[in-house]
């Protein structure tokens, strides 16, 4: 049985929306039309994620989050909360109150899906069980595109990976490779000519060797008909061009749920070492995000009761690290573990930039931080 | 502060209508609602705080029933086929006002939302009170639908 997804808003078109995304995945959808029909509904399932819309009758998104958190058995269910404000404050007004990410109307099913499976753990239905792979093991990656640059500029962008990657001009070449190969993931320009594109990712759903392998579309910004109908068919995503390497080994990773917490977690001298590396972004945070309860407890099992949060890497500090950090605060402190930070002058001069952060203290090396939580220092940060 | 309200809106519906519905949107020069006699949905919703007013967003039906397929997969058989496009023009309502109310906040405009209310009909006229800021904008998609936006607004006290 997948997760169960929980979906409250008060548009049924929403509601449909996030049904109809989440349907070529293994996974339950539960519908509730307002708060108090989605606390019922939350404690009646025990969904493994909430989309909670803000503005609703009866009973809005904030109340009802209010409610969840006040309750013992639904408080650490994660929310996604939907909004229609951007804004630095109102992202921190969000975090404050313990939601786990936030979405701006209107969003496309893709990135519903995309922000859920960093959250929870999405399975394509019909996909194989097969043990978890790591992001540095050796996966084939196929590019079909009948533009030979685009090949190889995937190939040099994926350069720094162990990813083999290999390219296919036309619909006969790609599915004579799919049958020898068995690609791990398919890239598919969706502007071969007379719709090819399409007419291959039908093939390879319809092939049991190749219906469960990722298969994403290509295709420029501005072709919103080409992404629009590679979403209702079933993509696993869009890439679009131009090509963004990072996000293309994002969507991999994600899509065949590539374990890539090796990069961040580690145990040394009996304490674990969560380090965040020089190119954090968002989507690092979430990365760190998805792990880190689980990593935590993992250490906790193996005995360890003392964490360091490595930001010396960092050169700035943005929303993302400080939800980041206010969530290994947070766990850290539910657990009773001794935690300290540690980072450079910079970054601890950027911390003291901002209310939430003002407060964080930090160690300069890993030794000092050490001995500091050795010496029965207690401190939250 | 002085702020261009149309431009706002202008931006919001090309957002939304583009992002959510794939459909590419243009701003006309001029225009008022063009009723014809064919059954016609607004969706409205309404933002109070430190200014306050409502929007409306006028389609004709057919668009809407359009808009409603793509975006959910309506079944025209269905008994439920018509509160889901009123549904779903609501929603578009509330994404575009929704828009708006970002970019006022922006501009240090704190404005709170209502929730989507529909009018259908074929021969109506929304008609508001005196001391109201009126201003319509018409739009046209790529496949010649029109699409109306009507904002009134009356600044707070």
């Amino acid at each position: 049985m997948g997760p169960k997804i929980l979906t409250v808003d008060d548009s049924k078109t929403i509601r449909l929306i996030i049904g109809k995304a989440f349907k070529s995945y293994d996974c339950e959808v539960f519908e509730a039309c307002n708060g108090v029909e989605g606390l019922a509904v939350a404690s009646k399932e025990k969904p493994d994620i909430i989309i909670l819309d803000i503005t609703m009758p009866v009973m809005d998104g904030y109340e009802t989050l209010t409610k969840l958190k006040s309750d013992p058995d639904l408080k650490g269910i994660p929310v996604i909360m939907l909004t229609a404000e951007a804004g630095r404050d109102n992202v921190l007004k969000i975090a404050k109150q313990g939601v786990r990410d936030y979405l701006i109307k209107p969003f496309k099913e893709e990135l519903i899906v995309d922000r859920v499976s960093r959250i929870i753990d999405l399975k394509p239905k019909g996909g194989t069980t097969t043990k978890a792979k790591r992001f540095d093991d050796p996966l084939r990656v196929l590019v079909v595109d009948d533009k030979p640059a685009i090949t190889e500029l995937i190939a040099q962008g994926l350069k720094d990976t162990t990813w083999t990657v290999t390219g296919r001009a036309t619909n006969g070449e790609a599915v004579d490779y799919c049958h020898s190969q068995n690609p791990d993931a398919i890239l598919l320009s969706l502007s071969l000519p007379e719709s090819a594109g399409f007419t291959l990712f039908q093939m390879l759903r319809t092939n049991n060797k190749t219906k469960s392998v990722p298969v994403f579309g290509m295709c420029v910004k501005t072709a919103m008909e080409d992404q629009s109908r590679a979403q209702q068919m079933g993509f696993t995503g869009i890439i679009t061009k131009p090509i963004d390497m990072d996000d293309i080994k994002n969507k991999i990773a994600r899509a065949l749920s590539l374990d890539t917490s090796y990069k961040y977690f580690q145990h040394k001298n009996g304490v674990l070492l969560v380090t965040l590396p020089a190119g954090f972004t968002a989507h690092t945070a979430n990365e760190v995000s998805i792990h880190l309860r689980t990593k935590i407890s993992e250490a906790v099992d193996t005995g360890l009761d003392k964490v360091i949060f490595d930001l010396s890497q960092l050169k700035v500090a943005d929303i993302s690290l400080i939800k980041l950090g206010l969530e290994v605060i947070q766990l850290t402190g539910e657990l009773s573990l001794k935690l300290r930070m540690m980072g450079s002058e910079i970054v601890s001069n950027e911390c003291r930039k901002y209310e939430e952060t003002a407060s964080w203290r930090f160690a300069a090396t890993f030794e000092e931080a050490l001995a500091q939580l050795s010496g029965k220092e207690l401190s939250n940060a | 502060m002085k702020l261009n309200l149309d431009d706002l809106v202008k931006c919001a519906v090309v957002d939304v209508f583009s992002q959510a519905f794939g459909l590419s949107i243009t701003p006309e020069e001029s225009g008022s609602l063009i009723l014809n006699g064919e059954p016609h949905v607004a969706g409205a919703v309404g933002f109070i705080g430190e200014m306050t007013g409502v929007v409306y967003v006028y389609c004709s039906a057919r668009l809407a029933r359009k808009i409603a397929a793509t975006t959910v997969g309506l079944d025209e058989s269905s008994p439920e086929a018509d509160d889901l496009v009123n549904d779903t023009v609501g929603e578009v309502a509330n994404m575009i006002v929704g828009n708006v109310k970002a970019k006022l906040f922006e501009r240090g405009v704190q404005t709170v939302l209502t929730i989507p209310s529909i009018v259908r009909g074929s021969n109506f006229v929304i008609e508001c009170v005196s001391n109201t800021e009126r201003a319509v904008r018409s739009f046209r998609t790529s496949e010649n639908h029109q699409v109306v936006i009507e904002v009134l607004l009356k600044s707070a006290d």
